[in-house]
């Protein structure tokens, strides 16, 4: 079995995909040893070919990006034209990991059903989609916060390099409820007419001393005329 | 006024910028209209920086062609988003503009039906709408997996997706004059 992670996130090594794949490694090579893992970045320049070679040559295959506008990110989407029109494709089970800013899992499970869909039509083996939401902090959080999330990744990588497959209990775990709960969603509104919801981009808005500009509607007072 | 954003890849048949333009054309007769041929333009991927939430408020870090279409996207009545499909799925051509326009959307969150969602940056946002050429294999199910997609964008846009058309099943004449009534 060759296993190789492909990471959607244009922020390559700086990004939260990458840090959740490498708890995700951590667990699967506590049981796999270090044979057989090939990781590469999408956005990587010039790296198409080299992309669409580790795709070709892999039995199992991950791909994990941030969720964006609702799907999958631009890049994301090209590697996937170019693995449809692969030829001598061969047959393989191909899982994706589906991470976003809010925290809920309704944001993901419409580009899910896309993903099965293609994986299908693909003729590959499904191997399912793991969802995450409330990621875009965990770069800032304090290591208390994050804890549960990277041991649910370790837990999630040995699973899969027992069994080959993404632990239903699990995946369970980490997408949570569709929604928020009628009890979080009162809270929550409470707390958005507080500074507290806001908290993270404040801080960087104050930090870039932008603050002050941050209502600015630029595409609206700029001279038109496209 | 209305922006067709024509993400057609070079590389895929151009009868589906024939239909476009066809498209266009009867509906100036109306209303005032953006064609934006994305792959005759240099647009870069969004990189995720968040430079336009938090360092220059609205405004993107990457200097290519993007600006103009943001720019007629936020003062229009009504947003296309055509191309073939692909995949099963709009083209990624699509896609890369399609994610550069959170610029025109503000950071702060505010709870909305059990959901989190982005604040509004301007007053208005326009309708959207879907135009795509089938492939081979296109059913049903795919165009309610991608209808349904966009229509979370809508919801995340402060829009509403109003229109799915394929080329098949529609005349030209038939979108420009839906897309007149706006
Ligand atoms: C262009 C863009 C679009 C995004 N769209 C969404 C979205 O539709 N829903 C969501 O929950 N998060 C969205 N996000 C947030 C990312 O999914 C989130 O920040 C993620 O953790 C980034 O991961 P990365 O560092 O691996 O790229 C978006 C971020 C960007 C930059």
């Amino acid at each position: 079995m060759t296993l190789a992670i492909f990471n959607g996130s244009p922020r390559k090594q700086k990004s939260n995909s990458k840090i959740l794949t490498d708890h995700f490694l951590q667990g699967y090579r506590s049981v796999a040893g270090q044979k057989n893992v090939i990781t590469e970045f999408l956005s990587a320049k010039d790296q198409m070919v080299q992309n669409l070679e580790t795709f070709s040559m892999a039995t199992d295959v991950i791909i994990i990006f941030p969720l964006y506008t609702d799907s999958m990110p631009g890049v994301v989407k090209e590697f996937l034209e170019k693995i449809y029109f692969l030829q001598n494709n061969r047959t393989k089970n191909l899982g994706f990991i589906v991470q976003s800013g809010f925290p809920e899992a309704i944001h993901s499970v419409y580009v899910e059903r896309y993903l099965e869909k293609f994986t299908r039509r693909q003729g590959h083996n499904y191997l399912g989609t793991v969802i995450k939401g409330g990621v875009e902090g965990i770069q800032v959080m304090p290591p208390g916060m994050t804890r549960k999330l990277f041991d649910n990744f370790k837990k999630l990588g040995e699973h899969f390099a027992e069994k080959g497959e993404f632990s239903n209990q699990i995946m369970k775990k980490l997408k949570g409820p569709l929604r928020m709960s009628k009890v979080k969603y009162i809270g929550f509104s409470l707390i958005s007419k507080t500074p507290l919801l806001n908290f993270y981009w404040n801080s960087q808005l104050k930090k870039n001393g932008a603050w002050e500009k941050r209502f600015d509607r630029p595409m609206e007072t700029q001279a038109k005329g496209f | 006024m209305v922006t067709i954003l024509n993400g057609n890849m070079k590389t895929s048949p151009n009868g589906f910028d024939l239909y476009v333009n066809d498209v266009a054309r009867a509906l100036e007769q109306t209303t005032q209209v953006n064609t934006f041929h994305l792959a005759d333009m240099k647009i870069h991927q969004c990189i995720g920086c968040w430079s336009c939430w938090w360092k220059t408020p609205g405004l993107c870090a990457i200097k290519d062609d993007a600006e103009p279409i943001m720019k007629a996207v936020i003062h229009s009545d009504m947003v296309v988003f055509a191309s073939p499909v692909i995949a099963g799925f709009t083209s990624s051509l699509l896609k890369k503009i399609q994610d550069r326009l959170i610029v025109l959307i503000h950071p702060y969150i505010e709870p909305i039906k059990g959901e989190c969602h982005h604040r509004k940056r301007y007053d208005k946002y326009p309708d959207m709408a879907l135009l795509m050429q089938k492939e081979a294999d296109t059913d049903d199910e795919d165009e309610k997996i991608i209808a349904d997609i966009y229509k979370r964008l809508a919801i995340n846009f402060h829009s509403n997706l109003k229109h799915t058309w394929f080329t098949d099943t529609q005349t030209t004449e038939e979108i420009a004059h839906d897309l007149s009534h706006i």
